[in-house]
Order: structure tokens, then C-alpha cells, then sequence
């Protein structure tokens, strides 16, 4: 398997292998960090396909600058969430979606699994931009922390403390969420 | 200060380990006894957040879109540049191929529009003639009217699956109406600028449409509201008596599509009034 830099400059050469393996490596991680932003399935679904477009067309435009290509494509993800949520602002809230839901766990299992992705979705919207970021660039796409701070452009340093006060800030909103379930 | 900081990179480590080297919880805990009482919410919760978020994207849709990749980086490479149509998102690419469509029928494509369900061929040529009809609807009025339409289609629709015992459609058909009904419901018509006989005309010009809902903005109201009065009765009875006929799996999703009619078609009426 080549490494980035040499696969990132086959598929700008043309080579679509290079591009497709490119798309395996990321396709899956791209999408995990939309849906947990945009907390709709076909929304993501599209997002996601966008993505790719969006990093074929303009792959000539990437430049290794210190930069891995992974903050170059989620940068472009990012771009297209701060979109649609601007978009999305205008209109009236839709309960979260039910198709989030997935794989093929027992039914009770299933439930389970469904309650924490939607209270997860329902959750980071209560965190700032920043936080919301931070954990879904490192839970969602499961970036290395060196890479979370590329693609915001931060120091280390300071994802570290965003990504601390993040997960306390979480852990503070599903806490009331239950309290109030059993009150 | 200096411990804020010390404490952020011991919970990151904490967090690495955990996520990509698959250390235990109490293995981090060892390594800090001095912060485990601080450690171990905080790690309990960033497990309980991977967990949650480690969703797959639906296999049907990743071979999809794998294959639109193919044929995209297929077209590039005999044309050596990416093609008007390529790998847009799914409806631009309906949208393109329904306007030819169109163009040979004469339109009578979209006269059979209410007799094609979800399942046929023909289901996503429908759906691409509806993105059309949004695309040259100038109006919010002319909009509200249509996304009314497209929910009534989807209600209808839903009648169907359920009918023909297809609960597997109700989950995408729900999440187009909530979408219409959403749309709709954003429209701010009670504080847009009102449509004129004379920017109706220039919009008539621009479209090439002769549609009352953009010229006339007094009876397209009227009208609108008549149409999202009597709508706003009948989609959350007919969703209601879905919902009765439909298996639990459909059920949550059914139940959400009542609440969201409910909600949608008050807030436009108030909007209206």
C-alpha cells in the first residue's frame, strides 16, 4: 500500500486507482463526521458523496504544506456542514432521524444503540462550534489528536484543552438528559 | 495552569490508548493513580461517545456510491476533464436526466406522476420531476404550495407501502415528507415581500411558467390557505390510520411524521394568518 503523499500525487496525476483508494480509506470515516454534525442520514449520505466530488475536482489545488491531506478533505467537509447548518437554521427544528439506526444487532441491542446515537447527535449541539468540532473530528472520524489540531488549525495544546472541556461538558448535558428521564 | 495542561495531555494519552492501541479503562487508570478519580468519568464517557458515533454508512448507499466513483473517474479518464453531469449529488443527476425525459414526452411523465410508488423503475424519475417543479417555483407562496403537494404524495405513498406490506419504504418515504413539511414550514411567509403583478410578470418571464400561485399573490394565498387548512386535517388522520395498520418497526417513524405534520402545518397557518 503506497503512503499518502504518494497516493495524494498518483490521483493527481490521474492515476484513478489512486483516487478510488484514496475514497476506501476515507469514505467511511467522512461519514460518521457528518452524520454526527448534520444528525440526518440521507443529508449525510449526500454530504459525504460531495465531499468526494468536491476533493476530485480540486485535488489539483492541494499542496503539501505541512498539512495531511485528511485536514484537506475534512476541512472541505466542514465547509459543507457550516452550509447546510446555515441553510438549516431557517427552518423548524426535524426530530432526529430515525434511520440512524443501523447494523445488524439483536432488536433490544438495537434500541440501545439508537438512544446513544441520537443523544449523542442531540448532545454535541448543545457544545460550542469548537467542542463540537473537536469531538467529532476525534470520536467520529477518529483523527489523532497531531491532525484534529492541523485541521483547525489550533495548537495541540489547545485541542487537548478544547477536547478535556468537551467531553465534561457531555458528560454534564446526558447526565441532566437522564436525570430528567427519571424525574 | 500548569496542571490544566498536564491533566489535558494525560486524558488525551488516556484517550489513545483506549481508542487505538484497545488498552483496558483500568490500564489507564494504573498509569495514573494520582488523577483516576478526575480520569474515569471522563474516559467512561469518551468510550461511551466512540461507541455511539460508530456508525457505518448503509451498504446499499456505499455501493452506490462507490459505483458512481467508477464511472466518474471512468469519464475523466477517456475525456481527460470532468464531465458537465459527473457525480453530482443523486438528484442533480435525476434532475438532468429527467429534464430530457421531459423534453421527448411532452411531459406525460409527470402526469403519471401519482400512479408510480416507491419500489417502481420510474419512482426516482418521479422524485427528479419534483426537484424540477422546486427549481422554477419563484414563490414562497408557489413553494408552500408545492412542498403541500409532494407531502400529500407522500402520505399517499405511505398508504401504499403499508397496503402492499413494504414496510421497508416507510422509512425514506417519511424522511422526504419530513423534509417537504420542514421546508415548507421555513418559508417565513408571513414576512416575505409581497409578489406584485409587475415582479410576478418578470418572474413569469424569467421561468417561462404561467403559474397563479406567483402572479397573484391575494388568491395564491387564499388558496394556499384553503389547500394547508384542509391538509393540515387530513395528513395526520390519514398518517394515523397508517400508523394503525403498520407494523412496530414502522411505527417510531410514522408517529415522528404526526408530530412533524402536526407541527409544520400550524406553524404555516399561523404564519398565513
Amino acid at each position: 500500500m503506497q503512503d499518502e503523499q504518494s497516493l495524494v500525487q498518483s490521483a493527481r496525476e490521474g492515476n484513478k486507482e489512486a483516487f478510488a483508494q484514496i475514497y476506501e480509506t476515507y469514505f467511511d470515516k467522512i461519514y460518521r463526521y457528518v452524520i454526527l454534525r448534520v444528525g440526518n442520514k440521507a443529508e449525510a449520505e449526500d454530504m459525504t458523496q460531495q465531499v468526494f466530488v468536491r476533493a476530485f475536482e480540486s485535488i489539483n489545488s492541494f499542496r503539501w504544506k505541512g498539512v495531511p491531506f485528511s485536514a484537506w478533505l475534512y476541512r472541505i467537509a466542514h465547509n459543507l456542514v457550516v452550509d447546510h447548518i446555515r441553510r438549516e437554521k431557517k427552518r423548524p427544528t426535524v426530530s432526529l432521524d430515525e434511520s440512524l439506526v443501523v447494523g445488524n444487532s439483536e432488536p433490544h441491542a438495537e434500541v440501545e444503540r439508537k438512544l446513544d446515537i441520537e443523544r449523542m447527535v442531540s448532545a454535541t449541539r448543545q457544545l460550542t462550534e469548537a467542542q463540537r468540532e473537536v469531538i467529532s473530528l476525534r470520536f467520529a472520524a477518529g483523527l489523532p489528536i497531531a491532525q484534529v489540531a492541523k485541521t483547525m488549525g489550533k495548537s495541540e495544546g489547545a485541542v487537548k484543552a478544547l477536547q478535556h472541556s468537551a467531553i465534561a461538558a457531555l458528560r454534564k448535558i446526558l447526565l441532566v438528559g437522564e436525570d430528567r428521564g427519571k424525574g | 495552569m500548569a496542571r490544566d495542561k498536564e491533566f489535558n495531555n494525560i486524558l488525551d494519552d488516556c484517550i489513545d490508548r483506549l481508542l487505538i492501541r484497545g488498552e483496558t479503562l483500568q490500564q489507564c487508570l494504573d498509569s495514573y493513580p494520582e488523577h483516576s478519580t478526575e480520569l474515569e468519568p471522563l474516559l467512561r464517557m469518551a468510550l461511551a461517545a466512540n461507541e455511539a458515533v460508530s456508525v457505518q454508512p448503509d451498504p446499499d448507499f456505499k455501493a452506490r456510491a462507490r459505483y458512481e466513483l467508477n464511472v466518474l473517474l471512468q469519464q475523466e479518464k477517456s475525456k481527460r476533464r470532468t464531465p458537465f453531469l459527473s457525480w453530482r449529488p443523486r438528484w442533480a443527476v435525476a434532475t438532468a436526466a429527467l429534464l430530457v425525459v421531459v423534453l421527448l414526452t411532452g411531459g406525460s411523465t409527470a402526469l403519471a406522476a401519482d400512479q408510480i410508488m416507491p419500489g417502481n423503475p420510474l419512482y426516482p424519475v418521479k422524485l427528479a420531476t419534483e426537484q424540477v417543479g422546486l427549481t422554477f417555483t419563484i414563490s414562497d407562496v408557489g413553494k408552500a404550495e408545492l412542498y403541500a403537494t409532494l407531502a400529500d404524495r407522500r402520505v399517499a405513498e405511505l398508504d401504499y407501502v403499508i397496503s402492499k406490506g413494504k414496510p421497508h419504504w416507510v422509512e425514506p418515504t417519511t424522511e422526504r415528507l419530513n423534509k417537504h413539511l420542514s421546508m415548507m414550514a421555513g418559508l417565513h411567509l408571513g414576512r416575505g415581500p409581497e409578489i406584485t403583478p409587475q415582479n410576478g410578470q418578470a418572474a413569469r418571464e424569467q421561468t417561462g411558467r404561467d403559474d397563479q400561485a406567483i402572479f397573484v399573490p391575494g388568491n395564491g394565498r387564499a388558496r394556499l390557505r384553503g389547500l394547508l387548512g384542509r391538509f393540515s386535517v387530513n395528513h395526520p388522520t390519514k398518517l394515523q390510520s397508517i400508523l394503525e395498520r403498520a407494523p412496530e418497526s414502522a411505527k417510531p417513524a410514522l408517529q415522528r411524521a404526526i408530530e412533524m405534520s402536526n407541527a409544520s402545518y400550524g406553524q404555516i397557518l399561523k404564519d398565513l394568518d
